[in-house]
């Protein structure tokens, strides 16, 4: 596909923009954080994908950031939801 | 970005030796970042005001030009594995402009986290303040040295751009150094929402 490239960059300014305005608007209740976190993943896939280029690779390499990602996401929102 | 291809690549681009440095950072930021939001339940409060004292804007910006200095150094990628023999030359110049384009993008960054930096420490803010603020330097200013590297990788493979040193069979080496530079932007990528905004 033409613009590929172009397409995936500006997806990442545009959940770039969604999570600076959810700070921005203070928009940062229990449900905000689990949209901000899981956009946090589209962006950080999106990046292991096509900047670094691991989607045309053995998926085991492809698993390895992958699997890092979900990971320090899940802690973080684990952190964050568990009750104090 | 690589081209559509059918058969998968067995190995990761460039030097199989920075996967292996990409995976140990990946693991130590990746234990900063778990105490950093371990650490914030033993004190919401705390951390809430002390996030105050930060410049989401900056951040914010921060993150477009990191997002954006990966897009460059892609398109050099590209250029140069999308070379033949005959265009040699002129892709190592395409791809020269965009290692340049990228690392504008990167001394932008310095200089934003900088004055950012300039900013708290004007408080009198130090590592010692409070929590919060131990966790926000020490991720910050372990990626801004991140970033400084990252930098002068590139400087290296601009040098090799300009004398037109990658070849259709050797262009491992940009691959390499842009494989470490998108290591950065994946690290701010998540950086930037768990201390800027999460609140």
């Amino acid at each position: 596909m033409q613009h590929k490239l172009e397409i995936t960059w500006f997806t990442l300014v545009l959940l770039t923009i969604f999570a600076f305005l959810l700070g921005y608007l203070k928009y940062t209740n229990t449900a905000f954080v689990a949209l901000l976190l899981l956009s946090t993943f589209i962006k950080g896939q999106i990046v292991i994908d096509y900047f670094m280029g691991l989607k045309e690779v053995s998926l085991r390499y492809r698993l390895i950031p992958a699997i890092w990602l979900l990971t320090v996401l899940s802690l973080i929102a684990t952190a964050y939801y568990l009750p104090l | 970005m690589t081209n559509q291809r059918s058969i998968k690549e067995s190995h990761p681009p460039g030097d199989f030796a920075i996967w292996i440095i990409i995976y140990v950072e990946l693991l130590t930021f990746a234990l900063l970042f778990a105490g950093y939001a371990f650490s914030r339940r033993t004190d919401v409060t705390l951390f809430n005001a002390s996030q105050l004292v930060l410049d989401q804007t900056s951040g914010f910006i921060n993150t477009l030009i990191l997002i954006t200095s990966s897009y460059f150094v892609v398109k050099a990628v590209q250029s140069v594995k999308n070379m033949t023999q005959k265009s040699t030359k002129s892709a190592n110049e395409s791809a020269s402009k965009w290692i340049f384009l990228a690392m504008l993008m990167g001394f932008s960054f310095l200089v934003t986290k900088l004055f950012e930096f300039s900013h708290i420490f004007g408080l009198g803010i130090t590592l010692s303040t409070n929590t919060f603020f131990m966790f926000y330097l020490l991720l910050t200013m372990f990626h801004f040295m991140h970033v400084i590297l990252g930098l002068i990788i590139l400087g290296n493979i601009y040098q090799r751009t300009k004398h037109a040193g990658y070849t259709p069979d050797d262009h491992s080496g940009i691959e390499t150094g842009a494989s470490y530079w998108h290591l950065v932007d994946l690290l701010w990528i998540v950086l930037f929402p768990l201390i800027y905004i999460i609140r």
